[in-house]
């Protein structure tokens, strides 16, 4: 149900249909991959492992949507799909500038640059909320903050389902963008890998070359990934969700077996770009 | 030492872009009601609201700002790449991105607006010539600093990405910050300025947005100097802080515990910015107080 009225569309229960043709999407492109480039084969699972992390980090993330923007709703005033995909690619940025120290420190550099990103933001979004506009944060979905223990009825203000960030929102977001980042980052570097494997074979390249195009390509494929699991995680959410108490959040599990057939998909079409 | 004090005072330099780039971008958002808000602009005549509001939302503000940035990166890089001098490209590129985002703003006033016609709303030349042009003096502002800021960062500090990707990233976070932050601002506390201070809006009273001013009749123009004094500078900062801190905790703490410090600096951080906002949040309870009464009920459950 969202603030304007619009009734909530989609279920919470998993399609097994609809799963088992993700399943087989999943496998077909892990299939075509051993088949025709056993090197990519790790890779591609990575890039399957980012898609669900980032999926799964988007229903973390507070997002109200217009309602928000009128106090009338909780959460940040934005889409769901482009709060995440600031988070998740500041996190790419961190994550590709640390990729010279290796894969664990890469990714947790990716992790705070999401972490970071959402932490800031939502301060911010809390300070507009308190000190611009006198409105203190509500949720509308618990009475009381499973964090803090804060009570939240007394503070919704009349004919609003809340406003503002409450702390278990806050928490969210970060978590949300720390997750975030950590996906796009694990794409960055397998399809990194994946290109600067299959470009030094090239004859006549300079490393110089490898470099430039292996990191433009993957940073590219990166970002579309991202967009491709975050746009799809917020049509599971429809419109707008609190953060991890939220009963939307329940869902995840379609928007996790959805995303995962995408990325195997999409990281298939960017392995193959190389092999053929 | 030189190279880390090199870094920082990058990392300053950076993060004053961003800050005026928040600030830019938010206002740009707010005069053409290109944010949330929108929503109401639009919504407001199909309740008979008739209003001279400019109205040029055609997508988010995070793919459009993603856009405008990564097309002014794209032309400036191919610029340098004819051996163009670096701030001549950079200023050629942004010019560019201004005249495609004028186009955007254009079609998408005379789109929107000419949709509801058969709610009477006009489609008011004059908005159009004098408003257009504003927004795109802002955007100009939000999208040279930020490309600038990117190229401040591949040249200075050497990050790996080519200037157009740079352009994608920090385009739509700068997107996601300004819209994140400036919305409710504009949304609830200029749209409907006639409605009590300190609270939310009720559901009931969307659409019923402001549309006078002191003479005449309210114009975006207005809008967007009521939220240069709160929502602009609260992006700016918002956006500034992102800049400055991601690059200052690389910089800073990379070469600390065999790479790790950056990764614990920016733990500390979000700690950092955990507990300033629970201190917000509480501020906040204590002073402004419940609505209602709060009843042990409530308290209880």
């Amino acid at each position: 149900m969202s603030a304007l009225g619009g009734g909530a569309a989609g279920g919470e229960g998993i399609n097994p249909v609809a799963s088992v043709i993700a399943l087989v999407i999943v496998l077909a492109s892990v299939g075509i991959v051993f088949i025709l480039y056993p090197a990519a084969l790790i890779p591609l699972i990575g890039v399957i492992i980012g898609g669900v992390l980032i999926s799964f980090g988007v229903h973390f993330v507070p997002v109200g949507g217009a309602p928000a923007a009128m106090g009338q709703a909780p959460g940040i005033a934005t889409g769901v799909a482009m709060l995440a995909a600031g988070g998740g690619l500041a996190g790419l940025f961190g994550g590709a500038w640390a990729a010279g120290h290796g894969l664990w420190i890469a990714l947790g550099a990716g992790a705070m640059g999401g972490g970071v990103l959402m932490a800031i933001t939502c301060l911010m979004v809390n300070v507009v909320y308190v000190f611009e506009m006198g409105i203190p944060a509500a949720s509308g979905k618990v009475d009381k903050d499973p964090i803090t223990g804060d009570t939240y009825p007394a503070y919704r203000s009349q004919g609003t389902e809340g406003h503002g960030l409450p702390f278990i929102s806050y928490v969210g977001g970060v978590l949300g963008g720390i997750l975030a980042g950590t996906g796009g980052t694990l794409i960055y570097l397998q399809l990194l890998a994946v290109y600067q494997g299959a470009f030094a074979s090239w004859v006549g390249i300079t490393p110089e070359g490898v470099a430039t195009l292996a990191v433009s390509l993957a940073g590219i494929f990166a970002v579309g990934m991202f967009l491709v699991a975050a746009v799809l995680t917020a049509y599971n959410i429809t419109g707008t969700i609190e953060g991890p108490h939220d009963p939307k959040f329940k869902r995840w599990p379609r928007a996790v077996i959805g995303s995962s057939a995408a990325c195997a998909a999409c990281g298939l079409v960017a392995i193959l770009l190389v092999v053929i | 030492m030189e190279n880390l004090l090199f870094g920082i005072g990058i990392s300053a330099l950076a993060g004053a872009l961003a800050t005026v780039a928040g600030a830019a971008e938010d206002t740009e958002s707010d005069i053409g009601s290109q944010g949330d808000p929108n929503s109401q602009v639009q919504l407001a005549p199909q309740m008979g609201y008739i209003h001279r509001i400019y109205n040029k939302a055609i997508s988010g503000e995070p793919p459009a700002y993603g856009l405008w940035v990564a097309l002014a990166a794209g032309i400036a890089w191919a610029l340098m790449a004819i051996q163009y001098n670096a701030i001549l490209a950079l200023i050629v590129g942004s010019s560019v991105a201004v005249f495609v985002q004028g186009v955007y703003a254009t079609t998408a006033y005379l789109g929107r607006t000419a949709s509801l016609a058969k709610f009477e709303q006009p489609v008011y030349i004059d908005v159009l010539k004098s408003v257009t042009t504003v927004t795109m003096a802002h955007a100009f502002v939000a999208v040279f600093t930020t490309v600038t800021m990117c190229f401040l960062m591949i040249e200075a500090l050497g990050h790996p990405f080519p200037l157009p990707l740079m352009g994608i990233v920090w385009g739509i976070a700068l997107g996601a910050a300004g819209s994140a932050t400036g919305n409710p601002f504009y949304g609830k506390e200029r749209q409907y300025q006639n409605y009590p201070f300190g609270a939310g809006l009720p559901i009931s009273a969307s659409g019923d947005i402001v549309r006078y001013a002191e003479a005449g009749q309210r114009s975006s123009l207005d809008n967007g100097w009521f939220t240069s004094k709160g929502a602009g500078p609260a992006s700016g900062i918002c956006f500034g802080l992102i800049v400055f801190f991601e690059l200052w905790r690389t910089v800073l703490f990379e070469p600390l515990v065999a790479g790790w410090g950056g990764v614990i600096a920016g733990a500390v951080l979000i700690i950092v910015f955990m507990v300033i906002d629970r201190f917000v949040e509480t501020w906040a309870r204590k002073t402004y107080g419940p609505y209602t009464k709060e009843t042990e009920e409530e308290a209880t459950t």
